[in-house]
């Protein structure tokens, strides 16, 4: 896997640990260890976010840094398979 | 038939209405590269399915 | 509102065509028990939740529904997009070539179109969250019968994921529901409606 596929494929799995942690707290609001980890993990995926679309595209519009050519609207569509 | 299990705890809880056991999360996966394929992070949600029709 | 990461959940990395697996997949996405139904069954519950934590519930798990609704799609589109004309004729899915070419339309497997009439919303908390564990089930069930009938390993990862993601919604729907118990009389929980009634005999 190339660095750009990795690092891609991580972004997934941090948001993803995110999400399964959103949904136990929705319903545990109270529960200090699962909000550690969610501190924790919310931290690295924001890193990752900002890196990903420096280096290569951006995932979400408001990350876009665009000077020649409107980055956002150049990013891969999802579907097509494979970053 | 079997006759039904009687539970200490849920059988005493007010009939007419269904209740789902709380869920307390101990560990997470330590592996999540694993826990993404699985579709969770919680080692007790994960309940795959293994069913066969084995019926030629 | 809605914020939108452009890209899949969970990868759909499909190399095989099959027109037989994206008919019954379609039901996924259309159908009664499908990602569609669920995200907007939950999306317009919350707005009559009683309590916040089960209406934040329902936003952040319709949220999530709609991602699957994005991988449904994006798995019928690859497995779909390269169908000869051959294919399409031998497999069945001329019949929904002829309308719709290799377009994604949310239908049923058996061709009924999305419609309202596949979910509820009834404005009684208990009775929407009920709605909503068996949805979870119905959709759980769908999985199980498309892992039977699915070999490609590409098809098989994301659908084990999005079967996954339903039991785990079960339990946080079942959760809410002892939210919501634990908000009303255990003497009788069905005296009024939160939502509603705002006396109470």
């Amino acid at each position: 896997m190339s660095h750009k596929e990795q690092m891609f494929r991580d972004i997934g799995i941090v948001d993803f640990v995110l999400v399964d942690l959103i949904l136990y707290l929705d319903t545990h609001p109270f529960d200090v260890d699962a909000m550690e980890y969610f501190n924790h993990y919310s931290k690295i995926k924001n890193q990752m976010m900002a890196e990903f679309a420096q280096k290569y595209f951006p995932l979400t519009g408001d990350l876009a840094e665009s000077s020649k050519e409107w980055s956002w609207g150049m990013a891969p569509l999802p579907w097509e398979g494979v970053c | 038939m079997q006759d039904y299990r009687f539970d200490e705890h849920f059988d005493n809880y007010p009939i007419a209405m269904a209740y789902i056991p709380w869920q307390h999360f101990e560990q997470i996966f330590d592996n999540l590269e694993e826990a993404y394929e699985i579709g969770t992070i919680f080692p007790e949600l994960n309940k795959p399915f293994t069913g066969r029709r084995c019926v030629e | 509102m809605w914020s939108y990461e452009k890209r899949l959940q969970f990868p759909v990395n499909i190399k095989r065509t099959d027109a037989k697996s994206a008919q019954a997949i379609i039901s996924q996405l259309g159908g009664p028990d499908g990602e569609m139904a669920a995200s907007m069954r939950y999306l317009h519950q919350r707005f009559s939740m009683p309590y916040k934590e089960v209406a934040g519930l329902l936003t952040d798990i319709g949220t999530e529904e709609l991602a699957h609704l994005e991988m449904v799609g994006a798995i019928i589109y690859q497995l779909t997009k390269d169908l000869s004309m051959d294919e399409i004729e031998k497999s069945g899915f001329d019949k929904y070539y002829v309308d719709h070419t290799i377009g994604i339309w949310p239908q049923a497997a058996g061709g009924i179109p999305f419609n309202a009439c596949q979910f509820q919303v009834k404005g009684d908390v208990i009775t929407d969250l009920y709605e909503d564990m068996a949805a979870e089930q119905k959709a759980r069930s769908t999985y199980d019968n498309i892992l039977r009938l699915v070999k490609d390993p590409d098809v098989c990862a994301p659908i084990k994921f999005l079967r996954a993601r339903e039991i785990v919604h079960f339990q946080r729907f079942g959760e809410a529901l002892r939210i919501t118990q634990d908000n009303l009389n255990s003497k009788n929980f069905y005296a009024f409606n939160p939502s509603f009634d705002r006396c109470n005999d």
